[in-house]
């Protein structure tokens, strides 16, 4: 059942420069329980694309097309609506666990304040919960971390507290926007490994957004690609890895440093030239100036979907030839 | 930063090695309690006239001596800090209730709200306060009530605007953006998260702006447009002495001092609380 359905999503920023597309014609589709991975560098507007479910674009940012929660249109909500879907329906982990809390309030205040907005606890029964939800995320000593304030607390501590704060109201839907990358290498496991187990427990969706293929690869059933504000390649997770098609996808892959005495003798593959500024980003494909395979066709249209294999779609006018072109490491 | 007076160290003993902080502090309390004592007692009525003792210098009785009706100075003086003190509050509280809330109204709304207050914030700060202070009592009469008004009024855009900057920085905190994620309202966020993040700055603006209200009041009184005969003022006693300032000094030195002391010590104690608020400066003193 199809939980979330977002149809030709564009986000659109004023800025010095004219307005700039930083997501353009976005369409994706979520059902409940299902986890997404959307994975592509900074810029590639995945953040754009979280916000704009969230409805908490910046200021010079304007959304337009269709983005159906369980069949309403979160576009065309009031803010008053919007604020009792976000945090109780949809909510979000952010990628800065350090600044993400209040300083100035404890842990166990900042989580029991949604229970008592949403859910309307009373203070006695939203402790009960938050101490629950505490231990549920793995913080050791709940009772006393509860009065605890966030600089007490490590960076991993954080993010788990963030993460209570997130599920406090059992969303239907996480978004989880790069939750790890500012966290140790050792922590990053061990908060994406509560994630994706909280996700099935609680049989939440989840987009999970990423610049990182193998977080990413570990944690979702299917794996978008995006590109300058759009996606270019969409697959169930084995499937693309197994034919990873789009040719900024491979790129992606082949970026990816890899490990072992042979790997040490290569050089780390890299993509040809820079992502464009916004406001230079090419009309049809985006990738068609860094692209190898690209030909005039490419810059004159945006490419078509192509089925290349069931549920793995990919964006591109030279899908064949790419898809040829591709040697699994 | 807004979340430092939850650090390691406490409030108090960061406090009691910032020399600002503890003379001001001093200062400042001495100013209150005798305030409070002039209430319950003065070592003479202050508002007794003796004439034949009119003019008397500095003495065992009389120790800062008596003035043109024979009123013990020292007296009046204390009796004179209640007033400055009340006009002092009262005009900050009208300040900073109106400013505060506008700064925030301002930040939370952006947009036309935002500029529509800020822009009547620099209209009010093109005239010199004192100036209009003036106009505004010579329109409503003078009078204590109108001098605190008057103040109040002007120290309205300096908490707006204040206010307006600080809120701004703490709405584009991360922190806000994950409160909105949550769900909460701009209202909600605005008194559960900026106002508690801006709240040492604003503490340490009252304090400067109470020493302002003190010294505004003074002037308004010296100018005859402030507190009238016979409520006890500094400002008034000051523009009594003048005429007798090379016979009779010890009518303008005593009062000057008292306005100096206490606009001193309350200047001292707002630095002090703003370098206690801001880890990074204390540690270098």
């Amino acid at each position: 059942m199809t939980l979330l359905a977002v149809d030709k999503l564009t986000v659109t920023l004023e800025t010095a420069r004219g307005p700039a597309r930083a997501v353009r014609d976005l369409s994706l589709s979520l059902d409940r329980g299902e986890t997404l991975g959307i994975v592509g560098e900074s810029g590639c507007g995945k953040s754009m694309t979280a916000l704009a479910l969230m409805g908490l674009l910046p200021e010079n940012g304007r959304a337009s097309g269709r983005i159906a929660f369980a069949g309403e249109d979160l576009l065309a909500l009031s803010e008053e609506a919007l604020c009792r879907v976000r945090g109780n329906r949809i909510a979000m982990i952010f990628q800065e666990p350090m600044t993400s809390l209040n300083p100035l309030h404890t842990v166990g205040r900042q989580i029991g304040e949604a229970l008592r907005t949403h859910r309307g606890l009373s203070g006695g029964a939203a402790k009960r919960e938050t101490l629950d939800l505490l231990a549920k995320v793995g913080i050791p000593e709940p009772a006393r971390r509860f009065d605890s304030y966030p600089h007490q607390l490590s960076g991993g501590q954080r993010q788990r507290v963030m993460i209570a704060m997130a599920l406090s109201c059992r969303p239907e839907l996480l978004i989880a926007d790069e939750p790890t990358t500012a966290l140790d290498v050792t922590i990053q496991k061990q908060i994406l490994d509560l994630i994706r187990d909280l996700v099935r427990e609680l049989g939440m969706a989840m987009i999970l957004i990423s610049h990182d293929l193998g977080v990413i690869a570990e944690n979702v059933d299917r794996i978008a690609v995006m590109y300058g504000g759009t996606i270019v390649e969409e697959a169930p997770t084995p499937e693309l890895f197994a034919a990873l098609t789009h040719p900024y996808s491979q790129g992606l892959f082949a970026a990816v440093p890899k490990l072992g005495r042979a790997a040490r003798r290569e050089r780390l593959a890299t993509i040809a030239g820079v992502v464009p500024d916004l406001p230079d980003m090419p009309a049809a494909c985006t990738f068609a100036d860094r692209c190898a395979l690209a030909i005039d066709a490419c810059r004159a249209a945006a490419p078509p979907a192509v089925e290349v294999a069931p549920a793995h779609r990919v964006w591109c006018g030279r899908s064949a030839e790419a898809r040829a072109q591709w040697q699994p490491s | 930063m807004g979340g430092a007076m939850i650090d390691r160290d406490s409030f108090m003993a960061r406090g009691l090695r910032n020399r600002s902080f503890v003379v001001g502090g001093l200062l400042t309390l001495a100013l209150i309690a005798i305030a409070a004592l002039s209430l319950v007692w003065t070592p003479h009525d202050p508002l007794k006239i003796v004439i034949p003792k009119r003019f008397a210098p500095p003495s065992a009785t009389h120790w800062f001596g008596t003035d043109q009706f024979g009123r013990d100075v020292l007296s009046y003086i204390m009796a004179g800090a209640q007033t400055s003190l009340v006009v002092g509050f009262v005009s900050v509280a009208i300040g900073a209730l109106f400013g505060i809330t506008l700064g925030l109204w301002a930040a939370a709304a952006r947009g036309a709200i935002e500029e529509a207050v800020m822009r009547a914030s620099d209209f009010m700060f093109a005239f010199p306060a004192i100036l209009l202070a003036i106009m505004l009592v010579a329109t409503l009469g003078p009078g204590a009530v109108n001098a605190i008004v008057a103040i109040g009024i002007f120290s309205i855009p300096v908490f707006a605007r204040l206010t307006r900057g600080a809120a701004n920085s703490v709405w584009a905190r991360e922190f806000v953006l994950a409160a909105r994620a949550a769900g909460k309202g701009t209202f909600r966020i605005t008194i559960e998260h900026v106002l508690p993040n801006i709240a040492s700055v604003l503490v340490v603006q009252a304090t400067i702006q109470f020493a302002l209200a003190i010294l505004a009041e003074a002037a308004l009184s010296y100018l005859g447009i402030g507190s009238q005969p016979p409520t006890p003022s500094w400002g008034r006693m000051l523009a009594e002495a003048q005429s007798r300032i090379f016979q009779n000094a010890w009518l303008a030195v005593y009062p000057g001092a008292a306005i100096a002391l206490s606009v001193l010590g309350l200047n001292l104690l707002g630095d002090g609380l703003r370098d206690i608020g801001d880890p990074r400066l204390a540690r270098k003193r």
